[in-house]
């Protein structure tokens, strides 16, 4: 790959969800180090977009690419995907019951380690790393033990994400709605940990409403979905054109 | 004759008038056991060959590392001398005329062997400084058709763990073992006990293990069952909750694989404030054949008795038979109960979550099954009435090992129903 293409590459990606198309066509380029902030209203296909790039069986692309680096996503299955760099957070992540955080996420990078040809991380160094991440972004070192988003709060379950993003250190990293949730000094860790990992060349898409957390994340553009296309790209002035106005002025507008 | 051989030919004569488990029997129905002669003596093995007659030494009790085993009294009674019979029979009721007595009355017929523990209290020691007694008891077949005996008594106030593993050497070749084996355990006044119970049979194995407890007052009785499935397997625990306060916890964690297996859990609650909580979690593959009963009975009296059923089952492929069946029989009016019973396929969303970080399907797969049948396991046997009994047997590897192994098998069986 030369340094001036981009990380992410997609290309008129359509997804279908059951019976209806909720992707029409998306096309967006995602340097290395960047990142992009996607707004839209509810039902404009943002969540859409993750869940197809991560490789859920119930998201259908019925057309178009999407590149990471030299792999082509779209032919690999999920778990390939995530271990070519690729790390979605979930609006909702799922409980996995009776499977202890630290276990869970230890076995992920261990998979992913593996894939990027290193040695297993063994337990006593995980959790050392683990709980030293977990006291930065404000998680009890008491929800390493636990089962895995079990019984959490919903600003606990973001955070795990967090652990789970700084842990893996990903490529690309598509946040989706990190924020919602969050305490101010959730908002605050998102920042900071999305700063650190840029500095390391982690590009994000990061998904969110949230115009105060999308100035702090210094974007380098931003794009408003609509009815599944690219309906806009700007600058952080789209956010806040969008937070002025709401999404249904910003299409009459565009 | 002596008495014992008077002994067993009452009871084959029991069995001859009265005949073998009937297939109109509600417990049975879904998975009839096979016939009489092949739970006797003469019964003919599966295979003939020249190797070694199984020849394991029975039942072996072991302390667990550095645990204190004080107050504990073994005795190996041998059943065809008439004095040890009578020892080892001593005060246990006959197998009486209900839906599963004609295994009762083979054992009778059958038994050879049996093993009684005895656990004392610590003299001049409350109930609460009891130190807990570890136990490690393990079985290994004698012959391929048996019939063997626990007696397990602890006194009041004993606290104690049990770890029970039925381990089976590969045979040189495919004989199937039959056995047809009771325990009975009585717990006095206060006494407790957390009872992990491993049982992984040869695929050929016709396994009937039998657990009957009676529990006093304040006694507390926890059983987990890891088993894995046979060409026949019955796991059958009757609880007898007589004491006030007493409480029962039962987990069957149900490895079926691709062959059958049975759990029945009968729980009689015939006291105030007692407690019985039962859970299975059955795990098929697409030929599997499962069944859980859970039969309780809150008898008149019994005030502020209080029941939980939860049986679960999930097919790991295709479209394994799975009969779950929570009952229950309330003669009173002040008592709660819930029950029911869920079957369904391993959950998508933390299946993809996974996925998402890196784990290929298999992988997946596993830590999710494991994960289930860990927390299954833990709020049977918590450590909060007791020591941690699970995690030094978890840490052993045999519950990874075994799922790893369903899920190959899964991932070769043709899915069908």
């Amino acid at each position: 790959m030369t340094s001036s293409s981009p990380l992410l590459q997609v290309r008129d990606l359509r997804v279908d969800v059951g019976e209806r198309t909720v992707l029409r066509s998306v096309s967006l380029d995602v340097p290395a180090g960047s990142l992009m902030v996607l707004m839209g209203a509810n039902g404009s296909g943002k969540s859409t977009l993750g869940m197809a790039l991560a490789g859920h069986p119930n998201y259908r692309v019925v057309a178009g690419s999407a590149r990471l680096g030299d792999v082509d996503l779209l032919g690999l299955p999920a778990h390939e995907r995530a271990r070519a760099g690729l790390f979605v957070s979930f609006q909702s992540p799922p409980d996995v019951p009776g499977v202890k955080n630290n276990l869970f996420i230890r076995t992920a990078l261990n998979a992913v380690r593996e894939a990027r040809g290193l040695e297993p991380q063994d337990a006593f160094d995980f959790l050392s790393s683990a709980k030293q991440e977990a006291r930065a972004l404000g998680l009890g070192e008491a929800m390493l033990g636990r089962p895995v988003n079990e019984g959490f709060s919903g600003g606990e379950r973001k955070r795990n994400e967090l652990l789970q993003l700084s842990l893996l250190q990903p490529r690309l990293a598509l946040l989706d709605e990190i924020d919602s949730g969050m305490d101010v000094d959730g908002v605050r860790a998102v920042v900071e940990l999305v700063a650190r990992l840029r500095a390391k060349g982690t590009a994000f898409i990061v998904i969110s409403h949230y115009l105060q957390m999308i100035e702090q994340l210094q974007p380098d553009a931003v794009l408003r979905l609509d009815q599944g296309c690219i309906a806009e790209t700007g600058s952080v002035e789209l956010a806040r054109g969008i937070a002025r106005t709401g999404f249904a002025r910003a299409a009459v507008e565009a | 004759m002596d008495s014992a051989r008077a002994d067993i030919l009452a009871a084959e004569s029991h069995l001859q008038a009265h005949g073998w488990v009937s297939r109109r029997s509600e417990a049975f129905r879904h998975l009839p056991p096979p016939a009489l002669a092949q739970w006797l003596e003469g019964a003919s093995p599966d295979a003939h060959c020249g190797a070694p007659v199984l020849s394991g030494t029975g039942w072996t009790l072991n302390p667990v590392g550095n645990a204190p085993a004080t107050g504990v009294h073994a005795r190996w009674l041998d059943a065809l001398e008439p004095a040890q019979r009578a020892e080892l029979f001593a005060d246990l009721p006959a197998p009486g005329e209900g839906d599963a007595a004609p295994f009762g009355w083979a054992h009778r017929a059958l038994c050879r062997q049996g093993l009684r523990v005895r656990v004392s209290a610590v003299p001049g020691k409350s109930a609460n400084e009891q130190a807990p007694v570890w136990l490690h008891l393990r079985h290994q077949p004698r012959a391929a058709v048996e019939a063997p005996l626990l007696v397990l008594e602890l006194h009041e106030g004993v606290r104690c763990v049990l770890i029970e593993t039925h381990e089976r050497e590969p045979a040189q070749c495919d004989v199937g073992l039959a056995q047809n084996l009771h325990a009975h355990v009585r717990l006095a006044r206060g006494a407790r006990l957390q009872h992990l119970r491993v049982v992984a049979p040869g695929e050929r194995d016709r396994i009937a293990h039998f657990v009957h407890a009676t529990l006093a007052q304040d006694a507390h009785y926890a059983q987990a069952l890891a088993a894995t499935g046979s060409s026949y397997h019955l796991q059958r625990t009757q609880v007898q909750l007589q004491g006030a306060g007493a409480q029962a916890r039962s987990a069957g964690l149900l490895l079926t694989g691709a062959h059958t297996l049975d759990q029945q859990v009968f729980s009689r609650l015939d006291a105030a404030r007692t407690r019985s909580q039962v859970e299975v979690l059955a795990l098929g593959n697409a030929s599997a054949r499962t069944v859980a009963n859970a039969y309780t009975r809150i008898g008149a009296g019994s005030d502020d008795a209080s029941v939980h059923q939860r049986l679960s089952g999930i097919a790991l492929d295709g479209e394994p038979r799975m009969v779950l069946r929570p009952h229950l029989e309330i003669l009173h009016d002040q008592v709660q109960a819930v029950h029911g019973a869920t079957w369904g396929r391993l959950p998508e969303d933390a299946l993809f979550y996974a996925r998402q970080r890196g784990l290929d399907d298999t992988a997946a797969r596993a830590l999710i099954i494991e994960g289930m049948a860990r927390a299954l396991l833990e709020r049977c046997l918590d450590g909060s009435d007791g020591p941690d009994v699970l995690t030094p047997w978890l840490d052993g590897g045999w519950l990874t090992q075994t799922i790893a192994g369903h899920l190959t098998l899964a991932a070769q069986e043709p899915t069908h129903g």
